[in-house]
């Protein structure tokens, strides 16, 4: 024994090297080579004969199961001064009731199953998911099937909603964020491009059961929908059950058209909104491209240099680790699958250096176009997204998730080894490629600048940095009203223009 | 691939078994005091790498409040090889900084006492400043531009990013500090690397910009938001005497005082090994990753002294405390009863309670949501921290409810609680959604490691493991038992906020309560143009039309006159002021 733990100890001195090995420095460090294969959508995707695509990715290390309907409507879909619907139809679909349990019921009886059943209508999608033990899942997907087919839309439910989301409004000026991301949306977008409408007390108040019920036996219907399945399932058994839970749909439904994409930014100029807080809202827009754009990879690449990859982005190294003047700044191309969602930079800081550091973001902006960037800048990029590539898979649920948004979104269609080729194509992106786009779409002088915060005291600057609002672009500060939080319109004594 | 235990605790009469989802957590001690926790996980190749200081807020001291926040920022700023060029300069020039800023600090001294004559309004504007100070900040700025020149900027970051890592972050609260990271599974010896060389030499570089980062984040925070300095000075008359008086980001006047030297001796006090829990959740052999973390971690002496607990303890409060803010927010609701530690005996029986508050199904929402109908949210919240907890209930009131009425309702719904019946299949209900989150909480890498800094932060890992069973085995009879015991008068603070006159809608949707749902949009266009309306004979004319109408006898439209009556008289009162 004695031996034999000797020759134990001597195995465990050799697999030590002694503290003195330790390099002075991370580059000294060897690391094996990480080979990563991502999952393939052709191995998950199933097309049911009850009309819908699905990807089931089974897990069966937890007896979890999730299942998303997405669903093809939105906002696009509501009637000018009927701003509401779609988000109302999407909430109350389960929380409104369902044919065999009300509203309360049906509630109860999920707590108690500790299950998870949700519906919601956002921009440019819908979505209802189920997430329960597996045990349940026959009961889980027999709720799903009567909020997909026949929710109740409970009256009272739908007083209880409106009066919550006419409180909500009444709160839409009480943060200068609410404020800044309603006029940035209108600003980008021109406030008659659906996305840049709002809801206001009138439009809230104008709707009624009969509105959710139409929208409802227009847009739910199998032919509309995209499914993902993952956890605790076998993926023939699922396929069977999502046969079931799609079948002899009771009604008929229609295909939504195209999704406007007629959107119209702003003037070039500075807009600002007078709210009394001590630190202003700060962003700069400029037109942006969609993400099926084939300048799209190489513009976040370059976006990341500039403004997106946090602590190694070049705004963030000016205007917080240099000047600290703000806690984040950042930039981000926005992309968008249905219309190009703008270029948008932005930070908070006091009100009195405002100025200063929108000087030095569009400085910044300027910078990228004019020069290549570094060969170290570009490699940490592109590291960064080759080498976290792994976490657009780290769960079964995301890969889920993943692919059914991109059948959803027709990524897959147009695009089907996009995440095959996703690697190469970072890596074969060039200096040159970078400047390129950097010359092609940021146009400093163009910016739209959104500033919500202290105007006066905005406006005055700061003496150690002699630089004015009034100079950042084309000489044009123009104010905008604040408004009321519910009716949306402009409040009358708004102060004088400056 | 079924690699948790999985133990069926006991069977319950209503189907769903009450089990107990153990997280696998290998435990090692480092010969320097360093506690090690490692979690195996291979479903993908990433290993998210984390540990935990012992050290939060409640560890400061009044004149230093912020400062283990601000150190957290600081633990980014490099080492000795990481982030300069020219290590030596770097350090001279971060030496002679701090002769100016002594010289700085000499003039701080003379602003506030200029502050305390009435000299100045507001020592942190621009315009305060004394010429010397000026002079001298020229002469630092001076020095940050020489030490800019040799920066390798955020290059810790830059070295993580482009090895793949993300996630990268930290946080403080009152009792922790905790960073964390996720990594490539290959890169297990660069988190190694990287988190023993900053804990074994920082170099606090770039030290006064980033307490202007602090401040720019205390009002991100705070001071813009529209309730967060009511809520910061609320929390304040909560705690008396314990430390969990002031805020974790610090006192507005405190943040701008700290020194680079006081940072050096919380360092020295705080971060020693045996004050830092290391954790690994993700794809490793555990057996390699202790070898590693010995290897690396190893080489860090071990503190001279362990670091101070904290030993004041909450007075017992000897009555009820009441706080009126006005702020620019709908009418709401909170209070707070002063409870127990994390890992105390009833604080298991608590955590039921809270839940049976909470949610949809919650008594809260149903009894002042929808049974009442006189508020539109309504929940409980439930902090057991390291030193002292808290229980917090909390409700917006309906438009046209009042504050009263939604206070009596939340005190109404506990007393059900102690002198009532609690149905079985409540108690049930409530076990089975603890019992489903010990799956869920299992779904993620990155999730398993947030959960065990949080733990260990505030007392020990274990507790991840050994609440769930102490949970299931809450009775009836011991929800009663704490309700009755911490959620009484004396020991509750209640605030209440009111909406400050001359924010939110000009259209008073209280008024609007009365009207049909055709009536309010209508209603709101015509308050809307009358707040626009320069002429007084025009509204007075509107009004007349209104009034006729109303005096024809229907309720309704005598509800809407009224409505109209109100905005009709606040926009003459505008246009005609007395005097």
């Amino acid at each position: 024994m004695k031996r034999l733990a000797a020759f134990l100890a001597l195995g465990l001195l050799a697999a030590r090297p002694l503290a003195a090995e330790i390099p002075d420095r991370p580059e000294k460090l060897k690391f094996e080579k990480l080979v990563y294969n991502p999952p393939r959508p052709a191995d998950h995707r199933v097309q049911l004969k009850s009309g819908p695509i699905a990807y089931i990715v089974p897990d069966r290390t937890l007896p979890l199961v999730s299942v998303t309907v997405l669903v093809r409507a939105g906002a696009w879909l509501d009637p000018k001064g009927h701003e509401g619907i779609a988000d109302f139809a999407g909430y109350l679909l389960v929380r409104g009731g369902i044919k065999s349990k009300s509203a309360d019921e049906l509630d109860e009886r999920l707590a108690f199953l500790a299950a998870g059943l949700t519906s919601a209508v956002g921009e440019e999608s819908g979505s209802v998911a189920l997430n329960l033990l597996s045990k349940d899942l026959p009961e889980g997907l027999a709720l799903l099937r009567e909020a997909l087919t026949e929710p109740r839309f409970q009256q009272d439910k739908l007083d209880l909603y409106r009066q919550q989301a006419l409180q909500a409004l009444q709160q839409r000026n009480d943060d200068s964020s609410s404020i800044h991301a309603r006029e940035v949306e209108s600003l980008a977008y021109g406030t008659n491009f659906w996305a840049a409408r709002q809801l206001t007390g009138a439009s809230i108040d104008s709707i009624t059961v009969d509105d959710l019920r139409a929208f409802h036996k227009k847009w739910f219907h199998p032919a509309n929908f995209t499914v993902a399945v993952s956890g605790d399932v076998d993926r023939d058994a699922m396929v069977a059950r999502l046969e079931d839970l799609f079948a002899n749909w009771p009604f008929a439904g229609e295909k939504p058209g195209p999704i406007p994409t007629d959107t119209q930014m702003a003037q070039p100029g500075v807009y600002i909104v007078n709210k009394d807080v001590n630190q202003g809202r700060v962003s700069l827009l400029l037109p942006g491209i969609k993400r099926d754009d084939p300048d799209y990879l190489a513009a976040r690449v370059m976006n990341d240099v500039l403004g997106g990859g946090g602590f190694t982005s070049r705004i963030m190294n000016r205007v917080r680790s240099d000047e600290g003047l703000a806690y984040g700044a950042s930039s981000g191309f926005g992309g968008g699958t249905t219309f190009a969602r703008p270029f948008s930079a932005g930070f908070e800081t006091k009100s009195r250096t405002v100025a200063y550091a929108s000087r030095i973001v569009l400085d910044e902006i300027q910078r990228i176009t004019g020069a290549a960037v570094t060969d170290e800048e570009l490699n940490t990029t592109k590291r960064s997204f080759v080498d976290t590539f792994p976490e657009n898979f780290s769960t079964k649920g995301r890969v889920a998730g993943l692919f059914a948004n991109d059948e959803f979104t027709g990524r897959f269609a147009k695009d089907p080894e996009f995440w095959q080729k996703y690697r190469d194509r970072v890596e074969a992106i060039d200096k040159a490629e970078v400047q390129r786009v950097a010359k092609k779409y940021l146009h400093p002088d163009k910016a739209v600048i959104v500033v919500v915060g202290q105007r006066d005291e905005i406006l005055k600057g700061h003496p150690d940095h002699p630089v004015k609002l009034e100079e950042l672009v084309d000489g044009k500060v123009a104010e905008l009203p604040m408004r009321d939080p519910v009716t949306l319109e402009p409040l009358p004594d708004a102060p004088p223009k400056p | 691939m079924k690699r948790f235990l999985l133990a069926v605790a006991a069977a319950s009469s209503l189907g769903l078994p009450a089990f107990a989802q153990q997280i696998p957590v290998v435990e090692k001690q480092l010969p320097n005091g360093f506690k090690l926790l490692l979690v195996e996980r291979h479903e993908e190749p990433r290993i998210a790498g984390g540990w935990v200081a012992h050290v939060g807020s409640a560890n400061e001291r009044p004149g230093i409040t912020g400062i283990a926040h601000l150190f957290e920022h600081m633990m980014f700023k490099g080492t000795p090889t990481l982030g300069t060029k020219d290590a030596k300069r770097d350090l001279e020039l971060i030496a002679q900084q701090e002769v100016v800023r002594d010289k700085m600090r000499a003039e701080e001294s003379l602003m506030r006492a200029a502050l305390r004559r009435g000299d100045v309004d507001d020592i942190t504007k621009p315009e305060a400043r004394t010429e010397r100070y000026k002079t001298l900040e020229i002469e630092f700025k001076k020095l940050v531009d020489e030490q800019r020149s040799l920066l390798v900027k955020n290059e810790f970051d830059r070295i993580y990013t482009t090895a793949g890592a993300s996630k990268m972050n930290a946080f403080t609260t009152e009792d922790m500090t905790g960073y964390f990271i996720e990594v490539p599974s290959n890169k297990l010896e660069l988190w190694c690397w990287m988190e023993s060389e900053r804990l074994f030499h920082p170099v606090f570089r770039e030290f006064y910009a980033e307490r202007d980062v602090v401040f720019e984040e205390r009002r991100m925070r705070t001071e813009v938001p529209p309730t967060g300095r009511a809520e910061e000075q609320f929390n304040a008359m909560f705690w008396d005497a314990h430390p969990y008086h002031w805020p974790v980001i610090g006192w507005p006047s405190d943040i701008p005082a700290i020194t680079k030297k006081q940072a050096d001796e919380f360092y020295a006090l705080f971060y020693q090994p045996q004050n830092i829990t290391l954790i690994l959740v993700g794809d490793f052999k555990a057996a390699d990753a202790e070898d590693l973390a010995t290897r690396y971690f190893g080489r860090i002496p071990q503190g001279e002294q362990p670091a101070p607990e904290v030993g004041t303890l909450e007075i017992a409060s000897s009555g009820e405390k009441r706080y009126n803010a006005e702020a620019e927010t709908n009418p709401q609701l909170e209070v707070l009863w002063h409870t127990v530690a994390a890992g105390h005996r009833d604080s298991y029986a608590l955590e039921v309670l809270d839940q049976l508050l909470n949610g949809r199904t919650g008594r809260l929402y149903k009894g002042l949501v929808l049974g009442r109908q006189i508020a539109t949210d309504a929940g409980a919240g439930l902090q057991n921290r390291k030193w002292a907890g808290l229980f917090a209930v909390s409700a917006e009131a309906k438009e046209g409810k009042s504050l009263d009425e939604v206070e009596a309702a939340l005190y109404a719904e506990l007393d059900r609680i102690t002198k009532e019946p609690i149905p079985p299949e409540e108690l049930q209900k409530v076990k089975n959604q603890f019992a489903a989150a010990e799956y869920r909480r299992l779904t993620s890498t990155f999730g398993i490691l947030y959960r065990l800094i949080h733990a260990e932060g505030v007392g020990g890992w274990r507790e991840i493991n050994e609440a769930g069973p102490k949970i299931q085995a809450v009775t009836v009879e011991d929800v009663q038992r704490v309700a009755a015991k911490y959620l009484v008068k004396e020991n509750r603070a209640v605030a209440r906020f009111t909406r400050k006159p001359g924010t939110g809608s000009t259209t008073d949707d209280s008024e609007l309560a009365g009207l049909s749902a055709e009536q309010k949009p209508i209603a709101r266009n015509i308050s809307t143009s009358v707040k626009q309306e320069k002429d007084p004979k025009q509204l007075k004319e509107l009004l007349a039309r209104v009034e006729a109408q109303a005096a024809q006898g229907d309720p309704k439209r005598q509800q809407f006159a009224k409505f109209i009556r109100g905005a009709v008289q606040r926009r003459l009162a505008e246009l005609e002021p007395k005097k």
